[in-house]
């Protein structure tokens, strides 16, 4: 696997020969590929190795390693990545910092001191801010995604996780606390304070609307509603339930699919909050942790924090289709959308 | 060099120095060992330093050899660098509370104020800050512009106007201001 610092001028003189085939490929008058198959976005998946301080890099569809990038900074966290793609924001709970990957070229292009213990990162629906929560400094610090100035902070104890709602006017905030406090988006002040379970931890918006989170401390999930800010389910599915995302498995769902720590494995349930009930328990690696799925929803990726690897789950089997080598304690996927 | 690991440059590295205080400047260091700099002296700041001057006293200090701040009494500020590859290390103030004014000399010596509700960007200004106990700012440019911004929009701000950035609003207008009385604290003190 390639471990990116830089570009060797090296590298740089083997892919003459490459540019050379290209230019000559380019002249001749050939359709255009587009012409031959329909448009389709490649996945990239990205995942935080806290241990290891880098982030790492593979292809969605082949599941081959693409790269290991240096956070340039410490216990590497979290990840959130620009809606174009382009650009991945990478807490480091150590360094209190933000760290921010060109993924073009796979480097670290910027390092923002935003606050002690700085744990989730979540971009704004306008793609203009970065919103980092500092647990220790019970901030979350608002991080400009261009210019990378702090513009400010807004208070929240023991800030975790961060999630938006689906119009982007609430932010959602997880606390150490027991709480989740729901944030004006357009004003940076709490409006209301959810109680939800013993260390809640990340947040994730549902495809239907709601906010999903996982207490950490007392084995389940809750699902808030975010037209009535209250806590409408809850699912008790195991001991230390980390993350969750969602995907289909064929003509059902969307389905849950929650990472549980303490079981080694994924458990999945129907995303309605009224119809909460384990429905599947899929076997996986040591003390699951990052959970994403694809775009579609077909594939969920999950690190696994102990084994330190990345096992693809096909959603329509629920068999794992791979499994990919990744740093030390890997703790949170993102794929690119 | 080639195939040099590229660190973040921004840790730990020194900033400045401390050169008076008027009664006594604290600086807590990272790692919370504190040091106290008390009438002229030369205390080396680093990155992540914590100034703080109590009630009734007031300190000067001089960043990166260009940057002269004033501290107004009862100022908590944290000094700070963001790296960025390709671009010269920008010095960032990090002010939760209290009053600094800032003199930058000529140079390509970046600069940013950062408050709980806004953020000021200058070059070769010179300009004051105040910072309330809720966030609130208010930004005077005594000469040269200020790019003065909060997180829903940006103001430029010329010489002898003021601007207000509070929590959850655009900055407001620049308008005309007679502050000289407000800032004689400063000139009191660079007298010292």
């Amino acid at each position: 696997m390639q471990r990116i610092t830089g570009v060797s001028p090296v590298a740089s003189f083997k892919l003459w020969p490459i540019l050379l085939a290209g230019l000559i490929v380019g002249c001749a008058e050939t359709p255009s590929v587009s012409n031959v198959m329909p448009p389709r976005d490649s996945t990239r998946i990205y995942v935080a190795n806290e241990g290891s301080n880098t982030v790492s890099v593979i292809d969605g569809d082949t599941f081959k390693p693409v790269g290991e990038i240096e956070s340039l900074n410490y216990a590497t966290h979290d990840l959130a990545l620009t809606r174009d793609g382009r650009k991945l924001f990478a807490t480091n709970l150590a360094s209190g910092a933000v760290s921010v990957i060109d993924t073009p070229t796979l480097q670290t292009v910027a390092s923002i001191y935003t606050g002690k213990r700085s744990h989730v990162v979540a971009i704004t629906n306008d793609g203009k801010h970065a919103w980092v929560a500092n647990i220790a400094d019970g901030t979350v610090s608002i991080v400009e995604t261009v210019g990378y100035r702090v513009l400010g902070v807004i208070p929240v104890p023991q800030a975790m996780g961060i999630t938006f709602s689906q119009d982007g006017q609430f932010a959602y905030v997880s606390s150490m606390n027991k709480t989740v406090s729901v944030v004006d988006v357009a004003a940076h002040q709490i409006i209301e304070t959810i109680p939800v379970g013993t260390n809640p931890h990340f947040l994730v918006l549902a495809p239907n609307g709601y906010i999903w989170g996982t207490n950490t401390g007392q084995n389940d999930v809750f699902v808030i509603d975010p037209k009535e800010n209250k806590v409408v389910g809850t699912l008790e599915v195991g001991q230390a339930p980390q993350q969750i995302t969602f995907g289909y498995k064929g003509t059902t769902g969307p389905l849950a699919y929650i990472s549980v720590g303490g079981l080694n494995k994924v458990v999945t349930t129907l995303a309605d909050p009224k119809n909460l009930k384990i429905r599947d328990q899929i076997d996986v690696g040591e003390e699951p942790n990052g959970i994403w799925s694809n775009p579609v929803g077909s594939l969920v990726y999950v690190a696994h924090s102990k084994s330190n690897d990345l096992r693809v789950i096909d959603t329509a089997t629920s068999q794992v289709l791979a499994t990919v080598p990744l740093g030390r304690k890997p703790i949170r996927v993102v794929v690119s959308r | 060099m080639l195939f040099v690991d590229e660190k973040a440059e921004a840790q730990s590295q020194a900033a400045g120095t401390a050169q008076n205080a008027v009664g006594s400047l604290l600086i807590v260091r990272k790692d919370g060992i504190q040091e106290t700099l008390r009438g002229k002296g030369a205390v080396s700041l680093y990155e992540f330093d914590v100034l703080k001057t109590e009630p009734g006293n007031q300190a000067e200090i001089l960043l990166d050899g260009a940057v002269q701040v004033y501290l107004n009494e009862g100022t908590e500020v944290m000094v700070l660098s963001r790296w960025e590859k390709h671009r010269p290390l920008i010095r960032i103030l990090r002010v939760k509370k209290g009053e600094l004014l800032v003199k930058i000399a000529e140079g390509p010596k970046p600069l940013e104020v950062e408050t709980p509700v806004a953020s000021a960007r200058v070059k070769q200004t010179e300009f004051d800050i105040k910072v309330q106990e809720d966030g609130e700012t208010t930004l005077r440019v005594l000469e040269g512009v200020v790019e003065f911004g909060t997180a829903f929009g940006t103001c430029p701000i010329r010489t002898g106007t003021v601007s207000y950035g509070v929590r959850g609003k655009k900055c407001t207008k620049p308008k005309e201001e007679d502050y000289a009385a407000a800032l004689d604290w400063a000139k009191e003190l660079a007298r010292k």
